[in-house]
Protein backbone atom coordinates (compact mmCIF):
# COMPACT_ATOMS: atom_id res chain seq x y z
CA UNK A 1 0.00 0.00 0.00
CA UNK A 2 1.77 3.13 -0.95
CA UNK A 3 1.52 6.10 1.26
CA UNK A 4 -1.45 7.97 -0.61
CA UNK A 5 -3.98 5.26 -0.38
CA UNK A 6 -2.37 4.65 3.42
CA UNK A 7 -2.96 8.11 4.04
CA UNK A 8 -6.63 8.65 2.57
CA UNK A 9 -7.74 5.53 4.23
CA UNK A 10 -6.25 7.22 7.60
CA UNK A 11 -8.15 9.98 7.17
CA UNK A 12 -11.34 8.56 6.77
CA UNK A 13 -11.02 6.65 9.22
CA UNK A 14 -10.29 9.27 11.50
CA UNK A 15 -13.24 11.40 10.04
CA UNK A 16 -15.09 8.46 11.12
CA UNK A 17 -14.26 8.25 14.38
CA UNK A 18 -14.62 12.09 14.56
CA UNK A 19 -18.20 12.11 13.75
CA UNK A 20 -19.18 9.61 16.20
CA UNK A 21 -16.77 11.68 18.84
CA UNK A 22 -19.12 14.82 17.52
CA UNK A 23 -22.37 13.35 18.49
CA UNK A 24 -20.97 12.73 21.88
CA UNK A 25 -19.52 16.09 22.26
CA UNK A 26 -21.95 18.31 20.59
CA UNK A 27 -24.87 17.27 23.23
CA UNK A 28 -22.41 17.60 26.19
CA UNK A 29 -21.63 21.34 25.32
CA UNK A 30 -24.81 22.64 24.24
CA UNK A 31 -25.99 21.39 27.47
CA UNK A 32 -23.16 22.96 28.99
CA UNK A 33 -22.54 26.09 27.34
CA UNK A 34 -26.87 26.97 27.51
CA UNK A 35 -27.51 25.51 31.17
CA UNK A 36 -24.12 25.72 32.68
CA UNK A 37 -24.79 21.95 34.01
CA UNK A 38 -22.05 19.71 33.40
CA UNK A 39 -23.94 16.30 32.29
CA UNK A 40 -21.73 13.36 33.89
CA UNK A 41 -24.94 10.86 32.47
CA UNK A 42 -24.25 12.01 28.93
CA UNK A 43 -21.84 8.86 28.28
CA UNK A 44 -24.87 6.90 29.91
CA UNK A 45 -27.25 8.20 27.45
CA UNK A 46 -24.89 7.65 24.63
CA UNK A 47 -24.89 3.70 25.81
CA UNK A 48 -28.61 3.87 26.04
CA UNK A 49 -28.92 4.71 22.64
CA UNK A 50 -26.29 2.10 21.57
CA UNK A 51 -29.18 -0.51 23.59
CA UNK A 52 -32.11 1.14 22.46
CA UNK A 53 -30.88 1.02 18.99
CA UNK A 54 -30.10 -2.92 19.25
CA UNK A 55 -33.78 -3.33 20.51
CA UNK A 56 -35.19 -1.44 17.48
CA UNK A 57 -33.50 -3.46 14.95
CA UNK A 58 -34.52 -6.57 16.69
CA UNK A 59 -38.29 -5.29 16.64
CA UNK A 60 -38.64 -3.61 13.42
CA UNK A 61 -35.84 -5.33 11.54
CA UNK A 62 -35.03 -1.66 10.50
CA UNK A 63 -31.76 -0.02 11.52
CA UNK A 64 -32.98 3.66 10.78
CA UNK A 65 -36.06 3.05 13.00
CA UNK A 66 -33.36 2.95 15.48
CA UNK A 67 -32.10 6.01 14.42
CA UNK A 68 -35.20 7.17 14.60
CA UNK A 69 -36.51 5.74 18.07
CA UNK A 70 -33.37 5.57 20.28
CA UNK A 71 -32.84 9.59 20.50
CA UNK A 72 -36.56 10.16 20.81
CA UNK A 73 -37.08 8.02 23.74
CA UNK A 74 -33.54 8.73 25.10
CA UNK A 75 -33.80 12.86 24.74
CA UNK A 76 -37.40 11.84 26.54
CA UNK A 77 -36.17 10.85 29.24
CA UNK A 78 -33.69 13.30 29.29
CA UNK A 79 -36.10 16.01 29.52
CA UNK A 80 -38.08 14.22 31.74
CA UNK A 81 -35.16 13.76 33.75
CA UNK A 82 -34.41 17.88 33.80
CA UNK A 83 -38.28 18.84 34.89
CA UNK A 84 -37.98 16.09 37.87
CA UNK A 85 -34.86 16.62 39.35
CA UNK A 86 -32.77 19.27 37.78
CA UNK A 87 -35.12 22.03 37.82
CA UNK A 88 -35.20 22.32 41.22
CA UNK A 89 -31.47 22.92 41.79
CA UNK A 90 -31.07 25.69 39.79
CA UNK A 91 -30.42 28.38 42.90
CA UNK A 92 -27.53 25.71 43.84
CA UNK A 93 -24.16 25.48 42.60
CA UNK A 94 -22.53 23.76 39.71
CA UNK A 95 -21.21 21.36 41.53
CA UNK A 96 -24.94 20.11 42.54
CA UNK A 97 -25.38 19.42 39.05
CA UNK A 98 -22.33 17.33 38.32
CA UNK A 99 -23.26 15.18 41.40
CA UNK A 100 -27.07 14.61 40.88
CA UNK A 101 -25.98 13.55 37.05
CA UNK A 102 -23.48 11.10 38.19
CA UNK A 103 -26.27 9.44 40.51
CA UNK A 104 -28.48 9.33 37.13
CA UNK A 105 -25.38 7.31 35.63
CA UNK A 106 -25.22 4.73 38.28
CA UNK A 107 -29.00 4.41 38.17
CA UNK A 108 -29.49 4.55 34.54
CA UNK A 109 -26.57 2.07 34.16
CA UNK A 110 -27.82 -0.54 36.43
CA UNK A 111 -31.45 -0.17 34.68
CA UNK A 112 -29.69 -0.43 31.35
CA UNK A 113 -28.13 -3.86 32.77
CA UNK A 114 -31.63 -5.46 34.65
CA UNK A 115 -33.25 -5.02 30.54
CA UNK A 116 -30.44 -5.84 28.12
CA UNK A 117 -28.58 -7.92 30.71
CA UNK A 118 -24.38 -8.23 31.09
CA UNK A 119 -23.63 -9.39 27.32
CA UNK A 120 -22.59 -7.52 24.63
CA UNK A 121 -25.22 -7.17 22.16
CA UNK A 122 -24.24 -7.04 18.57
CA UNK A 123 -26.15 -4.57 15.99
CA UNK A 124 -26.13 -5.48 12.41
CA UNK A 125 -25.21 -3.13 9.91
CA UNK A 126 -27.78 -2.77 7.65
CA UNK A 127 -27.29 -4.48 3.85
CA UNK A 128 -27.34 -1.07 2.14
CA UNK A 129 -24.63 0.07 4.03
CA UNK A 130 -22.81 -3.22 4.35
CA UNK A 131 -20.58 -2.99 1.01
CA UNK A 132 -16.83 -2.61 0.61
CA UNK A 133 -15.50 0.65 -1.74
CA UNK A 134 -12.11 0.82 -3.17
CA UNK A 135 -10.65 4.02 -2.95
CA UNK A 136 -7.26 4.06 -4.56
CA UNK A 137 -7.38 0.48 -4.91
CA UNK A 138 -7.56 0.51 -1.23
CA UNK A 139 -11.01 -1.44 0.85
CA UNK A 140 -12.77 0.61 2.32
CA UNK A 141 -16.34 0.42 5.11
CA UNK A 142 -19.27 1.89 3.22
CA UNK A 143 -20.80 2.04 6.62
CA UNK A 144 -17.63 4.41 7.92
CA UNK A 145 -18.14 6.77 4.74
CA UNK A 146 -21.60 6.88 5.68
CA UNK A 147 -20.34 7.74 9.24
CA UNK A 148 -18.85 10.71 7.57
CA UNK A 149 -21.64 12.00 5.99
CA UNK A 150 -23.74 11.54 8.86
CA UNK A 151 -21.34 13.51 11.17
CA UNK A 152 -21.56 16.29 8.44
CA UNK A 153 -25.42 16.25 7.76
CA UNK A 154 -26.16 16.66 11.51
CA UNK A 155 -23.14 19.69 12.21
CA UNK A 156 -24.36 21.43 9.33
CA UNK A 157 -28.21 20.91 10.75
CA UNK A 158 -27.75 22.17 14.54
CA UNK A 159 -25.65 25.09 12.86
CA UNK A 160 -28.32 25.80 10.88
CA UNK A 161 -31.03 25.60 13.45
CA UNK A 162 -29.11 27.74 15.61
CA UNK A 163 -28.67 30.69 13.62
CA UNK A 164 -31.59 30.25 11.63
CA UNK A 165 -34.90 29.06 13.47
CA UNK A 166 -36.70 31.02 16.08
CA UNK A 167 -36.07 28.50 18.27
CA UNK A 168 -32.39 28.36 17.88
CA UNK A 169 -32.83 32.32 18.41
CA UNK A 170 -34.25 31.33 22.32
CA UNK A 171 -31.82 29.24 23.19
CA UNK A 172 -28.87 31.31 22.20
CA UNK A 173 -30.55 34.02 23.93
CA UNK A 174 -31.15 31.90 26.63
CA UNK A 175 -27.35 31.09 26.93
CA UNK A 176 -26.98 34.88 26.97
CA UNK A 177 -29.29 36.60 29.32
CA UNK A 178 -32.02 33.58 30.61
CA UNK A 179 -33.44 36.71 33.29
CA UNK A 180 -34.35 38.37 30.16
CA UNK A 181 -35.68 36.00 28.00
CA UNK A 182 -37.83 35.36 30.86
CA UNK A 183 -39.16 39.07 31.43
CA UNK A 184 -39.80 38.74 27.17
CA UNK A 185 -42.26 36.09 27.86
CA UNK A 186 -40.68 32.95 27.13
CA UNK A 187 -41.22 30.08 29.10
CA UNK A 188 -37.37 29.48 30.14
CA UNK A 189 -38.24 26.14 31.48
CA UNK A 190 -38.99 24.88 28.46
CA UNK A 191 -36.64 26.09 26.61
CA UNK A 192 -33.88 24.45 29.20
CA UNK A 193 -35.80 20.89 29.37
CA UNK A 194 -35.94 20.93 25.45
CA UNK A 195 -31.82 21.89 25.38
CA UNK A 196 -31.37 18.87 27.86
CA UNK A 197 -33.73 16.29 26.07
CA UNK A 198 -31.74 17.47 22.74
CA UNK A 199 -28.56 16.81 24.09
CA UNK A 200 -29.37 13.81 25.34
CA UNK A 201 -30.66 12.81 21.92
CA UNK A 202 -27.59 13.75 20.29
CA UNK A 203 -25.76 11.41 22.63
CA UNK A 204 -28.10 8.10 21.95
CA UNK A 205 -27.71 9.51 18.38
CA UNK A 206 -23.80 9.21 18.40
CA UNK A 207 -24.67 5.58 20.11
CA UNK A 208 -27.10 4.14 17.79
CA UNK A 209 -24.51 4.72 14.95
CA UNK A 210 -21.78 3.23 17.27
CA UNK A 211 -23.37 0.19 17.77
CA UNK A 212 -22.44 -1.97 15.06
CA UNK A 213 -19.01 -0.86 14.53
CA UNK A 214 -18.25 -1.24 18.53
CA UNK A 215 -21.49 -3.47 19.95
CA UNK A 216 -23.58 -2.43 22.83
CA UNK A 217 -22.18 -2.94 25.89
CA UNK A 218 -21.90 -1.77 29.15
CA UNK A 219 -18.43 -0.51 29.57
CA UNK A 220 -19.77 2.29 26.83
CA UNK A 221 -20.48 4.65 28.93
CA UNK A 222 -17.00 4.93 31.47
CA UNK A 223 -15.06 5.08 27.91
CA UNK A 224 -17.69 7.71 25.97
CA UNK A 225 -17.72 10.29 29.20
CA UNK A 226 -14.11 10.60 29.27
CA UNK A 227 -13.87 11.23 25.45
CA UNK A 228 -17.32 13.97 26.00
CA UNK A 229 -15.34 15.74 28.27
CA UNK A 230 -11.96 15.98 26.40
CA UNK A 231 -13.77 17.19 23.20
CA UNK A 232 -15.96 19.70 24.99
CA UNK A 233 -12.90 20.94 27.16
CA UNK A 234 -10.17 21.07 24.04
CA UNK A 235 -13.00 23.01 22.31
CA UNK A 236 -13.95 25.45 24.85
CA UNK A 237 -17.19 24.58 26.98
CA UNK A 238 -20.04 25.52 25.69
CA UNK A 239 -18.72 26.32 21.64
CA UNK A 240 -20.73 24.26 19.03
CA UNK A 241 -17.61 24.79 16.63
CA UNK A 242 -15.30 24.34 19.04
CA UNK A 243 -16.60 21.07 19.40
CA UNK A 244 -16.78 20.10 15.92
CA UNK A 245 -12.49 21.03 15.81
CA UNK A 246 -12.07 19.05 18.88
CA UNK A 247 -13.60 16.04 17.66
CA UNK A 248 -11.65 15.87 14.52
CA UNK A 249 -8.59 16.85 16.44
CA UNK A 250 -8.84 14.18 19.07
CA UNK A 251 -9.90 11.14 16.27
CA UNK A 252 -7.17 11.88 14.41
CA UNK A 253 -4.36 11.73 17.29
CA UNK A 254 -6.71 8.72 18.47
CA UNK A 255 -6.36 6.80 14.78
CA UNK A 256 -3.06 7.92 14.16
CA UNK A 257 -1.70 7.49 17.68
CA UNK A 258 -2.68 4.15 17.83
CA UNK A 259 -0.87 3.42 14.49
CA UNK A 260 2.83 4.87 15.48
CA UNK A 261 2.48 4.53 19.31
CA UNK A 262 0.28 2.15 19.75
CA UNK A 263 1.25 2.32 23.80
CA UNK A 264 1.23 5.97 24.07
CA UNK A 265 -2.42 5.96 22.12
CA UNK A 266 -4.49 6.31 25.26
CA UNK A 267 -2.49 9.42 27.33
CA UNK A 268 -1.94 10.98 23.80
CA UNK A 269 -5.53 12.08 24.20
CA UNK A 270 -5.13 13.28 27.66
CA UNK A 271 -1.59 14.78 26.88
CA UNK A 272 -3.51 17.13 24.15
CA UNK A 273 -5.66 18.23 26.59
CA UNK A 274 -3.75 19.32 29.27
CA UNK A 275 -1.55 21.34 26.77
CA UNK A 276 -4.31 22.83 25.00
CA UNK A 277 -5.59 24.41 29.04
CA UNK A 278 -1.76 24.74 29.33
CA UNK A 279 -2.12 27.21 26.71
CA UNK A 280 -5.57 28.73 26.63
CA UNK A 281 -7.33 27.48 29.93
CA UNK A 282 -11.11 28.27 28.30
CA UNK A 283 -10.52 25.59 25.02
CA UNK A 284 -9.43 26.34 21.91
CA UNK A 285 -12.27 28.41 20.73
CA UNK A 286 -14.37 29.03 24.48
CA UNK A 287 -14.25 32.05 26.11
CA UNK A 288 -11.01 32.41 28.69
CA UNK A 289 -11.67 30.66 31.82
CA UNK B 1 -12.44 17.13 72.09
CA UNK B 2 -14.44 15.26 74.72
CA UNK B 3 -16.29 13.33 71.83
CA UNK B 4 -13.44 12.58 69.86
CA UNK B 5 -11.45 10.87 72.71
CA UNK B 6 -14.33 8.54 73.65
CA UNK B 7 -14.70 7.68 69.56
CA UNK B 8 -11.44 7.48 69.82
CA UNK B 9 -11.32 4.77 72.93
CA UNK B 10 -14.35 2.80 71.44
CA UNK B 11 -12.53 2.50 68.06
CA UNK B 12 -9.50 1.13 69.97
CA UNK B 13 -11.33 -1.26 71.47
CA UNK B 14 -13.38 -2.64 68.49
CA UNK B 15 -10.96 -5.67 68.21
CA UNK B 16 -12.06 -6.94 71.46
CA UNK B 17 -15.68 -7.26 70.70
CA UNK B 18 -15.94 -7.80 66.63
CA UNK B 19 -15.60 -11.03 64.77
CA UNK B 20 -12.90 -10.67 62.13
CA UNK B 21 -14.64 -10.48 58.96
CA UNK B 22 -16.28 -6.85 60.99
CA UNK B 23 -12.82 -5.84 61.27
CA UNK B 24 -11.71 -6.16 57.80
CA UNK B 25 -14.71 -4.57 57.01
CA UNK B 26 -13.85 -1.61 59.89
CA UNK B 27 -10.75 -1.59 58.41
CA UNK B 28 -11.33 -0.74 54.86
CA UNK B 29 -14.25 1.98 56.29
CA UNK B 30 -11.34 3.59 58.00
CA UNK B 31 -9.14 3.84 55.07
CA UNK B 32 -11.87 5.19 52.69
CA UNK B 33 -12.55 7.40 55.92
CA UNK B 34 -9.05 8.88 55.67
CA UNK B 35 -9.29 9.38 51.76
CA UNK B 36 -13.14 11.12 51.86
CA UNK B 37 -11.37 13.42 54.78
CA UNK B 38 -8.60 14.31 52.47
CA UNK B 39 -10.63 15.11 49.91
CA UNK B 40 -12.86 16.99 52.16
CA UNK B 41 -9.78 19.52 52.43
CA UNK B 42 -9.78 20.85 48.61
CA UNK B 43 -13.59 19.85 48.53
CA UNK B 44 -15.44 21.14 51.44
CA UNK B 45 -13.07 24.35 53.09
CA UNK B 46 -11.44 25.32 49.16
CA UNK B 47 -14.34 24.50 46.85
CA UNK B 48 -11.71 22.86 44.55
CA UNK B 49 -14.15 19.92 43.50
CA UNK B 50 -11.63 17.69 42.21
CA UNK B 51 -13.27 14.89 40.17
CA UNK B 52 -9.44 12.63 40.53
CA UNK B 53 -9.01 11.90 43.62
CA UNK B 54 -8.55 7.94 42.91
CA UNK B 55 -5.06 9.56 41.78
CA UNK B 56 -4.09 10.31 45.02
CA UNK B 57 -5.39 7.13 46.25
CA UNK B 58 -3.40 5.25 43.16
CA UNK B 59 -0.36 6.66 43.73
CA UNK B 60 -0.32 5.75 46.89
CA UNK B 61 -1.57 2.14 46.54
CA UNK B 62 1.14 1.62 43.60
CA UNK B 63 3.91 3.19 45.52
CA UNK B 64 3.82 1.56 48.49
CA UNK B 65 3.14 -1.83 46.53
CA UNK B 66 6.02 -1.92 44.34
CA UNK B 67 8.27 -0.55 47.74
CA UNK B 68 6.72 -3.53 49.88
CA UNK B 69 7.59 -5.97 46.54
CA UNK B 70 10.88 -4.69 45.63
CA UNK B 71 12.79 -3.52 48.43
CA UNK B 72 13.48 -4.35 51.80
CA UNK B 73 11.76 -1.36 53.12
CA UNK B 74 9.74 -1.66 56.47
CA UNK B 75 6.40 -1.35 56.32
CA UNK B 76 5.76 2.08 57.95
CA UNK B 77 8.28 3.55 56.35
CA UNK B 78 7.06 2.48 52.59
CA UNK B 79 3.75 3.73 53.34
CA UNK B 80 5.07 7.30 54.54
CA UNK B 81 7.44 6.79 51.22
CA UNK B 82 4.49 6.55 49.55
CA UNK B 83 2.32 9.43 50.71
CA UNK B 84 4.85 11.96 50.31
CA UNK B 85 5.12 10.73 46.76
CA UNK B 86 1.73 11.46 46.16
CA UNK B 87 2.30 14.57 47.81
CA UNK B 88 5.02 15.72 45.37
CA UNK B 89 3.24 14.99 42.34
CA UNK B 90 0.25 16.75 43.68
CA UNK B 91 2.71 19.76 43.78
CA UNK B 92 2.87 19.44 39.54
CA UNK B 93 -0.34 18.40 39.07
CA UNK B 94 -2.06 21.39 40.89
CA UNK B 95 0.17 23.94 39.30
CA UNK B 96 -1.33 22.69 35.51
CA UNK B 97 -4.86 22.30 37.56
CA UNK B 98 -5.39 25.46 38.90
CA UNK B 99 -4.33 27.21 35.68
CA UNK B 100 -8.45 26.55 35.57
CA UNK B 101 -11.14 27.79 37.81
CA UNK B 102 -14.67 26.19 38.08
CA UNK B 103 -15.87 23.51 36.38
CA UNK B 104 -12.71 23.71 34.49
CA UNK B 105 -10.76 22.81 37.01
CA UNK B 106 -12.89 19.79 37.96
CA UNK B 107 -12.09 18.33 34.55
CA UNK B 108 -8.51 18.44 34.17
CA UNK B 109 -8.52 16.80 37.70
CA UNK B 110 -10.39 14.35 35.76
CA UNK B 111 -7.92 14.22 32.77
CA UNK B 112 -5.03 13.71 35.33
CA UNK B 113 -6.43 10.60 36.69
CA UNK B 114 -7.28 9.55 33.57
CA UNK B 115 -3.53 10.07 32.19
CA UNK B 116 -2.68 8.05 35.27
CA UNK B 117 -5.10 5.46 34.90
CA UNK B 118 -3.09 5.21 31.18
CA UNK B 119 -0.31 5.13 32.51
CA UNK B 120 -1.25 2.39 35.55
CA UNK B 121 -2.47 0.20 32.32
CA UNK B 122 0.57 0.56 30.25
CA UNK B 123 3.65 0.84 32.14
CA UNK B 124 3.45 -2.98 32.43
CA UNK B 125 7.18 -3.51 34.35
CA UNK B 126 6.35 -1.45 37.60
CA UNK B 127 2.23 -1.39 37.73
CA UNK B 128 1.90 -4.79 36.20
CA UNK B 129 -0.63 -3.19 33.99
CA UNK B 130 -4.06 -5.14 33.75
CA UNK B 131 -2.89 -7.52 36.07
CA UNK B 132 -1.96 -5.01 38.51
CA UNK B 133 0.27 -6.04 41.60
CA UNK B 134 -0.39 -9.51 43.05
CA UNK B 135 1.05 -10.43 46.52
CA UNK B 136 2.14 -7.54 48.18
CA UNK B 137 2.90 -8.31 51.72
CA UNK B 138 3.04 -7.12 54.85
CA UNK B 139 6.42 -7.43 55.62
CA UNK B 140 7.58 -6.42 59.26
CA UNK B 141 8.17 -3.22 60.98
CA UNK B 142 11.41 -1.87 61.69
CA UNK B 143 13.20 -2.67 65.02
CA UNK B 144 11.74 -6.02 64.89
CA UNK B 145 8.06 -4.93 64.77
CA UNK B 146 5.87 -7.55 63.63
CA UNK B 147 3.00 -6.85 65.13
CA UNK B 148 1.81 -4.99 61.98
CA UNK B 149 1.19 -8.29 60.16
CA UNK B 150 -1.84 -9.33 61.81
CA UNK B 151 -4.85 -7.85 61.10
CA UNK B 152 -5.57 -6.61 64.37
CA UNK B 153 -2.42 -4.92 64.22
CA UNK B 154 -2.73 -3.48 61.11
CA UNK B 155 -5.84 -2.40 61.97
CA UNK B 156 -4.61 -0.36 64.69
CA UNK B 157 -1.88 1.15 62.46
CA UNK B 158 -4.92 2.08 59.89
CA UNK B 159 -6.45 3.85 63.18
CA UNK B 160 -3.23 5.69 64.39
CA UNK B 161 -3.04 7.27 60.80
CA UNK B 162 -6.55 8.31 60.54
CA UNK B 163 -6.70 9.74 64.02
CA UNK B 164 -3.27 11.68 63.27
CA UNK B 165 -4.11 12.92 59.98
CA UNK B 166 -7.43 14.03 61.41
CA UNK B 167 -5.98 16.06 63.93
CA UNK B 168 -3.68 17.41 62.03
CA UNK B 169 -7.04 18.15 59.45
CA UNK B 170 -8.63 19.88 62.12
CA UNK B 171 -5.72 22.09 63.54
CA UNK B 172 -4.75 22.83 59.63
CA UNK B 173 -8.67 24.03 58.91
CA UNK B 174 -8.21 26.32 62.32
CA UNK B 175 -4.86 27.93 61.80
CA UNK B 176 -4.81 31.25 59.41
CA UNK B 177 -4.27 28.91 56.29
CA UNK B 178 -7.49 27.27 56.76
CA UNK B 179 -9.04 30.65 57.18
CA UNK B 180 -7.58 31.86 53.77
CA UNK B 181 -8.87 28.36 52.25
CA UNK B 182 -12.26 29.73 53.71
CA UNK B 183 -11.99 32.82 52.13
CA UNK B 184 -10.84 31.33 48.79
CA UNK B 185 -13.77 29.28 49.27
CA UNK B 186 -16.31 31.59 49.59
CA UNK B 187 -14.98 34.75 47.44
CA UNK B 188 -11.40 34.11 45.80
CA UNK B 189 -11.01 37.39 43.82
CA UNK B 190 -11.34 39.13 47.32
CA UNK B 191 -9.04 37.06 49.03
CA UNK B 192 -6.97 37.94 46.00
CA UNK B 193 -7.49 40.79 46.11
CA UNK B 194 -6.85 41.40 50.25
CA UNK B 195 -3.17 40.08 48.77
CA UNK B 196 -3.49 36.62 49.54
CA UNK B 197 -1.83 34.90 46.78
CA UNK B 198 -4.31 32.19 46.24
CA UNK B 199 -2.97 30.05 43.61
CA UNK B 200 -0.09 29.04 46.13
CA UNK B 201 -2.68 28.18 48.61
CA UNK B 202 -4.88 26.14 45.95
CA UNK B 203 -1.87 24.46 45.32
CA UNK B 204 -0.49 23.78 48.96
CA UNK B 205 -3.85 22.54 50.02
CA UNK B 206 -4.14 19.69 46.68
CA UNK B 207 -0.54 18.91 47.77
CA UNK B 208 -1.84 18.22 51.23
CA UNK B 209 -4.38 16.41 50.29
CA UNK B 210 -2.76 14.18 47.96
CA UNK B 211 -0.12 13.57 50.49
CA UNK B 212 -3.12 12.23 52.73
CA UNK B 213 -5.24 10.71 50.31
CA UNK B 214 -1.76 8.79 49.01
CA UNK B 215 -1.10 7.68 52.47
CA UNK B 216 -5.01 6.23 52.33
CA UNK B 217 -3.64 4.44 49.14
CA UNK B 218 -0.64 3.04 51.05
CA UNK B 219 -2.49 1.47 53.60
CA UNK B 220 -4.97 -0.05 51.06
CA UNK B 221 -2.42 -2.17 49.32
CA UNK B 222 -0.90 -3.47 51.80
CA UNK B 223 -4.25 -3.83 53.81
CA UNK B 224 -5.67 -6.03 50.65
CA UNK B 225 -2.38 -7.20 49.28
CA UNK B 226 -3.01 -6.14 45.59
CA UNK B 227 -3.20 -2.89 43.79
CA UNK B 228 -5.27 -2.69 40.75
CA UNK B 229 -6.38 0.12 37.91
CA UNK B 230 -9.29 0.06 38.99
CA UNK B 231 -8.21 2.06 42.29
CA UNK B 232 -7.48 4.93 39.79
CA UNK B 233 -10.18 4.60 37.36
CA UNK B 234 -13.01 7.77 37.66
CA UNK B 235 -16.08 5.85 38.28
CA UNK B 236 -13.87 5.50 41.96
CA UNK B 237 -13.31 9.16 41.98
CA UNK B 238 -16.66 9.43 41.59
CA UNK B 239 -17.77 6.81 44.65
CA UNK B 240 -15.03 9.22 46.54
CA UNK B 241 -17.13 12.45 46.14
CA UNK B 242 -19.87 10.70 46.75
CA UNK B 243 -18.88 10.06 50.18
CA UNK B 244 -17.58 13.88 51.18
CA UNK B 245 -21.43 14.85 49.87
CA UNK B 246 -23.45 11.78 51.57
CA UNK B 247 -21.64 12.23 55.11
CA UNK B 248 -21.27 16.13 54.77
CA UNK B 249 -18.48 18.34 53.36
CA UNK B 250 -16.76 20.79 55.31
CA UNK B 251 -16.68 19.13 58.53
CA UNK B 252 -13.91 16.48 58.11
CA UNK B 253 -16.09 14.56 60.33
CA UNK B 254 -19.13 13.85 58.16
CA UNK B 255 -16.96 12.33 55.13
CA UNK B 256 -15.44 9.84 57.37
CA UNK B 257 -18.93 9.17 58.31
CA UNK B 258 -19.97 9.07 54.34
CA UNK B 259 -17.15 6.49 53.58
CA UNK B 260 -18.37 3.95 56.74
CA UNK B 261 -21.81 4.40 55.48
CA UNK B 262 -20.80 3.47 51.62
CA UNK B 263 -18.94 0.87 52.77
CA UNK B 264 -21.92 -0.57 54.98
CA UNK B 265 -24.51 0.57 52.16
CA UNK B 266 -22.78 -1.33 49.84
CA UNK B 267 -21.99 -4.82 51.83
CA UNK B 268 -25.61 -4.84 52.99
CA UNK B 269 -27.09 -3.81 50.11
CA UNK B 270 -25.01 -6.34 48.23
CA UNK B 271 -26.20 -9.41 49.98
CA UNK B 272 -30.42 -8.46 49.04
CA UNK B 273 -29.99 -7.70 45.35
CA UNK B 274 -27.44 -7.62 42.76
CA UNK B 275 -28.46 -4.08 41.75
CA UNK B 276 -26.82 -2.83 44.61
CA UNK B 277 -25.64 0.73 42.51
CA UNK B 278 -29.22 1.54 41.71
CA UNK B 279 -30.16 2.04 45.04
CA UNK B 280 -27.39 3.59 46.03
CA UNK B 281 -27.55 6.21 43.12
CA UNK B 282 -30.99 6.98 44.15
CA UNK B 283 -29.89 7.31 47.57
CA UNK B 284 -27.29 10.01 46.24
CA UNK B 285 -29.56 11.55 44.10
CA UNK B 286 -31.92 12.00 47.10
CA UNK B 287 -29.10 13.55 49.74
CA UNK B 288 -27.48 15.75 46.82
CA UNK B 289 -31.57 16.69 46.24
CA UNK B 290 -32.84 16.63 49.85
CA UNK B 291 -29.73 16.82 52.46
CA UNK B 292 -27.06 18.69 51.09
CA UNK B 293 -25.57 19.05 54.25
CA UNK B 294 -25.10 15.54 54.59
CA UNK B 295 -24.95 12.87 57.68
CA UNK B 296 -23.37 15.11 59.98
CA UNK B 297 -25.41 18.11 58.65
CA UNK B 298 -28.22 16.16 59.81
CA UNK B 299 -27.14 14.48 62.82
CA UNK B 300 -25.56 17.63 64.05
CA UNK B 301 -28.70 19.67 62.93
CA UNK B 302 -31.36 17.56 65.10
CA UNK B 303 -28.77 17.90 68.19
CA UNK B 304 -28.95 21.38 67.85
CA UNK B 305 -32.75 21.82 67.29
Amino acid sequence: MDLLSFLLVQCLNALSQAALLFFLGVGLTLIFGIMRIVNFAHGTFYMLGAFLGYSAVRLTGSFWAGLVLGPLVAGGIGAAFEMGLLRRLYKRDDSAFLMVTFGLTLVLGEIIRLVWGVDALQVQVPDSLSGIVFLLDEPFPVYRLFLVAAGAIVAVGIWQFLERTRLGLLIRATSQNAEMVHALGVDVNLVRSGIFGIGCGLAALGGVLAAPLLSASLGMAGNAIIDAFVIVIIGGMGSFPGSLLAAILVAFVQVFGTYYFPDFAMAAMYLLMLLVLVVRPGGLLGKEA
Amino acid sequence: MRIFVCVALLLAMAPLGLPLFAMTLLTEALILGLLAMSLDLMVGYTRLISFGHAAAYGLGAYASGYLLLHTSLPLPFAVLAASVLAGVVAIGVAWVCTLAKGVSFSMLTLAFAQLLYAVAFKWTSVTGASDGLAGIPRTAGPFGVTVFQTKNGYYYLVLVCLLGAYLFCRSLVGSPFGAVLRGIRENEAKTLSLGYNTRLYKIAVVAVSFALGGLAGALYSPFAGFANTELVFWLFSGQVLIMVIVGGQGTLIGPILGAAFFMLLEHVLSQYTESWALFFGLIFIGFVMFAPQGIWGLLTRRARA
